[in-house]
């Protein structure tokens, strides 16, 4: 006998007349429902809602980032930026939908995506120059954090009918996700290149954006599945 | 074991209402759920408690199962939710209450099986003890096992291997 071959606890199994009140509770609350959208169709819904928040944001505060940017250096920024939005809507949907897989934490996607904008800012930006470090990039960092709310916002409708297994992990996603388009408002918005302004106070939306995301979500849910098992 | 396809097609008739198909689901699915619960090693008083309660959790999100994805790491993902719930509620109680003195040690029931299973399974952390359940007990693959505990594969098949050893080398002792 291998150990993988062993059957574990043979034999027990739940008392009969458990299993019948489990079923007489079920069938007295039985009515269809709808099952939650395919998740392709959530990802694009939440690919719009990234670009309904970003467009308009930079469009009421002015095009001047992008309208300064080389067209390589647009080339550099955005396409690695809406691939990190599309893997931050996936892993939300995800999140969302207990027994989805899971090929990465939302936290590791925070870190991973902030690590390589990061790195691409490093390779564009040669001005190490400080200027007015902390008062421009406080208001820079306001400005991403005040658009991810409404992107946050908006993606929580959108997923709300979900369930969370994991609530600090789906917080974080979300948040990793609305913080992503608060960084791409400040990209398409903010014509201050130098390159420490960039990757300290435009990257520091998308991990606080996660850290609240996964706070707000982990408590709000917390009740909500409390009033659930009333 | 139930061919997954045809407890799927049970599930998307439990979704549209269909009352026999919920009793037949929970008839076929209770027993490898139970199991989960008591190889946790809670009593089997707590297995009934934490089985209603997984029953009523998936009845109220089961909106939340898309029909075509597997079923049973959607039902172990629910079913994992709930028992560290009660985990951590039973902490909390733990924690407040104070013990006056120390219980008899209730002897463990007398059914033979061989080796003893449940101390092999005792000596396992618990999250290797979970992969162990989910893969032979409820006979789920590796991908299934990493969907439920929102792992990858890599991480499952590592944990089972390393129970494996532990089990083997506790079997030849």
């Amino acid at each position: 006998m291998r150990p993988e071959d062993l059957e574990i606890l043979p034999g027990s199994a739940p008392d009969p007349a458990v299993v019948e009140r489990i079923a007489a509770a079920v069938a007295r609350d039985l009515r269809p429902v709808r099952p939650r959208p395919a998740a392709g169709a959530a990802v694009a819904g939440l690919l719009a809602v990234f670009l309904a928040v970003a467009v308009p944001a930079a469009a009421r505060l002015g095009f001047f980032g992008v309208q300064r940017m080389s067209p390589g250096v647009m080339a550099a920024i955005f396409p690695p930026l809406a691939e990190l939005a599309l893997l931050a809507a996936a892993a939300s949907v995800n999140a969302m939908t207990p027994g989805s897989k899971r090929p990465f934490h939302p936290a590791a996607l925070a870190a991973g995506g902030c690590c390589a904008m990061a790195a691409i800012f490093f390779l564009l930006f040669p001005d190490h120059s400080l200027g007015r470090f902390v008062p421009q990039g406080v208001a820079c960092l306001k400005t991403g954090l005040l658009w991810a709310a409404p992107a946050a916002v908006l993606a929580w409708i959108l997923l709300r009918g979900g369930y969370a297994v994991d609530r600090a992990a789906a917080g974080a996603a979300g948040g990793t996700f609305a913080g992503l388009a608060g960084l791409a408002v400040l990209e398409l918005h903010c014509a201050n290149f130098r390159l420490w302004h960039v990757v300290v106070w435009h990257l520091a939306v998308v991990p606080i954006a996660a850290l609240a995301g996964a706070a707000v979500y982990f408590f709000g849910s917390k009740r909500r599945d409390a009033e659930l098992m009333q | 074991m139930q061919p997954a396809a045809e407890l799927e097609q049970l599930m998307v008739r439990y979704q549209q209402g269909d009352a026999a198909a919920v009793a037949a689901l929970i008839q076929r699915l209770s027993p490898q759920l139970h199991r989960f619960f008591l190889a946790q090693f809670v009593s089997r008083l707590s297995a009934d408690d934490l089985l209603q309660e997984t029953w009523l959790r998936i009845h109220q999100v089961r909106h939340t199962y898309r029909p075509g994805e597997p079923l049973l790491p959607w039902l172990y993902a629910l079913a994992r939710h709930v028992r560290v719930d009660h985990y951590r509620k039973a902490r909390r109680v733990a924690q407040r209450e104070q013990q006056v003195e120390a219980l008899p040690e209730v002897p463990a029931p007398a059914a033979a099986r061989g080796p003893d299973l449940e101390a092999m399974l005792r000596a396992l952390p618990e999250s290797q003890r979970e992969v162990i359940v989910m893969l032979k007990v409820a006979g789920m693959s590796i991908e299934e096992v990493a969907r439920a505990t929102a792992s990858s594969a890599g991480s499952v098949k590592q944990k089972a291997h390393r129970a494996y050893q532990t089990l083997r080398r506790l079997y030849e002792a």
